[in-house]
């Protein structure tokens, strides 16, 4: 499903990815631990192109992003993303940032757009929120949102950019159920998290990172429970 | 001090005819400045550095020299080369158009570049193009942050129409000059001249804190 391979990425002298390979098969969870700075969001952001590479390559779905006749946006309709800070529209309803691009991206009349819209907010707990501006919500709820906006085009994979990084302590469990219900169904999910908890109770392989590399990959049990380098024992004796 | 409404009275049809003029360029130099502004503010935000070069430029000029020195270069140097006969309110409505452009280029590349970068990744991330994230995401939400700054920008622009004066553009303050010269008077003229611009500037001030009310309700 998605392939990267001796991904690379600078900004500006600091190389923040130095060589990322790796290979995520369909309706595989793969989540992305590491220290702050290890450069696993930028791997993340690479992965639908809101962060230009310098070299390497990634193919999601067959398609190399960056091959001259590839259409991004075509591949992004397919990839979708959640944000630590919800980037929800703030100047629309719920209703409207969950219908806003089936609408306009793929072209669904609003009926269609709208059903949908109503199913997925049924699902993530919130149909009463559909007629409310993204202000009123509660960070849990917000993000919650997000991800119904994000599965409205129907992608075939999604990406997690520490999606419970910026809610209070209390919300983290309704945003993180809702992630759990989606693996379930079997979407192909990339996490980057701190929540060591659902990494090893839905993920089906984690990858370490620190230093702009993938240091340690393997099974939840294997990686948290027999840690083989030394990089990895030393961050999990801190967050563990 | 006797004030003498007489001269008022008999300027009256002047200073009305002048009302219209001042109006009128005002209005076009909000229009054309709206336009034209908005293309060379996104003409500045290119990033290629060659392409943002000229409008860098136009701003740079427009907003570093007095507006005086524009409407006499316009009026002397530029139209003479275009008319035989120069029109001095035609001049003067393109010197406001061409300066007040500058200022809201900025006020539009401001105002855009103050949306949060999540915004635009999300309509990225949805599948949008950067055309269609513009117009549903981040001029919706920019344009309500611009409200203020335009009315600003516009009041500023309808009290420097006074300025057609230096080249006898018939707008209400040349009517005022003429009044004050016919009679050797200062405050029947100019007070009423004054009082003119006033309800001007305060009209548009009130339409500026309707429309802010009006997009921030819904």
């Amino acid at each position: 499903m998605i392939d990267v391979r001796q991904l690379k990425k600078s900004f500006g002298s600091l190389e923040v990815l130095k060589g990322i390979n790796a290979h995520i098969r369909e309706g595989e969870v793969v989540v992305v631990i590491g220290p702050s700075g290890s450069g696993k969001s930028t791997f993340l952001r690479c992965l639908n192109l809101l962060e230009d590479f310098d070299e390497g390559e990634i193919i999601i779905d067959g398609i190399n992003l960056k091959a001259k006749d590839t259409n991004l946006n075509k591949v992004r309709e397919e990839v979708g993303m959640v944000f630590q800070r919800f980037n929800l529209f703030p100047h629309m309803t719920v209703l409207n940032n969950i219908t806003l691009a089936p609408m306009k991206v793929r072209k669904w009349p609003r009926e269609k757009a709208e059903a949908k819209a109503m199913e997925l907010l049924a699902k993530v707990g919130l149909q009463d929120k559909a007629h409310a501006y993204p202000d009123s919500l509660s960070g849990g709820q917000a993000q919650r949102v997000a991800i119904a906006r994000a599965l409205a085009m129907e992608p075939k994979i999604m990406l997690f950019d520490e999606p419970t990084s910026a809610l209070d302590p209390e919300m983290v469990g309704e945003v993180l159920s809702v992630m759990k219900q989606l693996a379930n169904e079997g979407m192909t999910m990339v996490v980057v998290t701190h929540e060591m908890g659902f990494a090893r109770e839905v993920g089906d392989r984690v990858l370490f990172m620190d230093g702009g590399c993938i240091v340690e990959e393997g099974k939840p049990e294997d990686l948290f429970d027999r840690p083989q380098h030394e990089r990895t024992k030393a961050f999990l004796s801190k967050v563990l | 001090m006797d004030f003498r409404f007489d001269i008022i009275v008999e300027y009256a049809p002047y200073f009305f005819q002048g009302l219209l003029a001042t109006i009128g360029v005002s209005l076009v130099g909000i229009i054309f400045g709206l336009i034209l502004g908005l293309f060379i503010g996104l003409g500045k935000m290119a990033s290629h550095p060659i392409v943002r070069w000229p409008f860098v430029w136009y701003i740079n000029f427009f907003r570093g020299t007095p507006l005086v020195v524009q409407i006499l270069l316009v009026h002397f140097g530029v139209m003479p080369l275009l008319f035989a006969q120069p029109n001095a309110i035609v001049s003067l409505a393109v010197a406001l158009s061409l300066n007040s452009a500058a200022y809201v280029a900025e006020i539009f590349r401001a105002g855009i570049q103050s949306i949060d970068k999540g915004q635009m990744e999300a309509a990225r991330s949805l599948g949008m193009t950067h055309a269609q994230a513009m117009r549903y995401i981040i001029l919706p939400q920019a344009l309500k942050r611009m409200i203020p700054p335009f009315a600003n920008e516009f009041i500023v622009l309808i009290k420097d129409s006074s300025l057609g004066m230096v080249i006898a553009a018939p707008e209400i303050m040349y009517w005022g000059k003429a009044a004050a010269g016919e009679y050797y008077r200062v405050w029947e003229p100019y007070l009423t001249v004054a009082f003119v611009y006033l309800v001007l500037t305060l009209s548009l001030s009130k339409l500026s804190h309707y429309l802010e009310r009006k997009y921030s309700t819904s």
